[in-house]
């Protein structure tokens, strides 16, 4: 019992030496200045609007951006369709135009291909004319018959292209076409495009109303 | 006069979280030696001993409004802290040693070359020395009341606290811890004939 008394006092004297011994460690004075710099860039961040004011920010203009790209793209929808029903209004004005058109019709039974070609060089007057409202109105609201031959007249002319010249004749000149007279009107004008090919001979007709 | 009128932990810690950095200065200039000394006592290593103090003041610093001041010291807490992050440290690092109940280890043996009565003998710095690897190679159960209670001077109360365990508990731990400590301490010889049946008993305690 003696001797083991004398280990418990033996090791309490001994863990007391330890103690003793180790009572003056501390940590080493770094620490400190690591933690007040933690502790200064913490407190620059502490303040949680200030902290999370990037996130709110960058939320935010996410945000603005989602919407105007949303109102972008709505607003591209919805005037697609608004441009796809102007040209549907818009297409039947061009068809009206028959002044242009018509040439197929009186060529186009030897040659097709060279229908077409013939009937492009009218549209192009028309398409610049379209660029004035006041020759475009005019040319909408006119009725045309289709071109009718004159005298010379064969697809070779027509591929070399030609000219629409509008000119006014006398109304007895329906009457050489076989086209019925407003006898009411018989003393008046009629207006007529005839197709003139390059060599300076006039090969169509058609009337306009 | 100047005692009184020096502010208390839970006032420093409330400046400290208010943004004042004196407030944490004086706070850690005040209680980084008993956080640090566990963390060495703990782990016998100064590295981890340097880490741990760092990491739990920066954890006070961030997390310091989870300190409750009605449940116990503003020191009892540093060292909870100190003492989940020694723990994991040791798991991580597994610095030490795992040694056994038996006590029969190199400290052991070392004394055994010396005399039937070694700690007498021994200067006082092998001494310390000696007690010091000892306590290293004890469990970390045991290890921890022995730094707590013999080398840190804390009470059972605190020490309870600290492990979150009953007082009853520190005791019986403490106990055991010294009896591993004399075993380990003593020649082999005599630890076979004091000890066996006292060790035998104690650990029912445990």
């Amino acid at each position: 019992m003696n001797s083991r008394k004398l280990d418990d006092e033996t090791l309490t004297s001994s863990l007391q030496l330890l103690a003793e011994e180790m009572a003056s460690l501390n940590a080493p004075p770094e620490i400190e200045q690591k933690l007040r710099q933690a502790f200064r860039a913490q407190k620059v961040v502490v303040p949680i609007w200030r902290r999370r004011a990037p996130y709110w920010l960058a939320a935010g203009i996410a945000a603005v951006l989602l919407i105007a790209i949303s109102v972008v793209a709505l607003r591209s929808r919805t005037e697609k369709p608004n441009q796809t029903t102007a040209g549907q209004v818009e297409q039947p004005r061009i068809k009206e135009q028959p002044v242009h058109e018509e040439p197929k019709v009186v060529v186009d039974q030897t040659a097709p291909k060279e229908h077409q070609q013939i009937a492009q060089k009218p549209r192009r007057p028309a398409s610049r004319r379209a660029q004035n409202n006041e020759v475009a109105n005019h040319v909408n609201r006119e009725i045309a018959t289709d071109f009718m031959p004159l005298g010379y007249f064969n697809a070779a002319t027509l591929q070399d292209g030609g000219q629409i010249i509008r000119v006014e004749l006398p109304r007895s000149t329906l009457m050489n076409f076989g086209l019925p007279v407003n006898m009411d009107r018989y003393h008046e004008k009629v207006k007529a495009d005839v197709f003139i090919g390059v060599d300076g001979l006039a090969h169509a007709i058609r009337f306009v109303r | 006069m100047n005692l009184k009128s020096e502010p208390g932990d839970n006032e420093l810690l409330r400046s400290m979280l208010a943004g004042d950095e004196e407030a944490l200065a004086l706070l850690y200039r005040r209680r980084q030696g008993s956080v640090y000394r566990f963390a060495l006592q703990m782990s016998g290593s100064k590295p981890i001993a340097e880490d741990v103090t760092q990491e739990v003041f920066l954890f006070l610093m961030r997390d310091g409004r989870v300190f409750d001041p009605e449940r116990g010291s503003l020191n009892a807490f540093l060292l909870g802290v100190a003492r989940n992050h020694v723990m994991r440290r040791m798991r991580v690092d597994q610095v030490l040693t795992p040694i056994g109940d038996d006590g029969d280890d190199d400290a052991g043996l070392m004394l055994a070359d010396t005399d039937l009565c070694p700690l007498e003998d021994l200067t006082r710095a092998e001494t310390i020395e000696t007690v010091r690897k000892a306590v290293l190679s004890l469990p970390p159960k045991y290890r921890e009341v022995v730094v707590l209670c013999e080398l840190q001077d804390t009470s059972y109360e605190e020490a309870a606290e600290i492990l979150g365990c009953a007082i009853g508990t520190v005791r019986s731990r403490l106990h055991r811890a010294r009896a591993l400590l004399l075993a380990k301490l003593r020649p082999a010889e005599q630890v076979e004939e004091e000890t066996s049946a006292t060790l035998k008993s104690e650990r029912c305690f445990a």
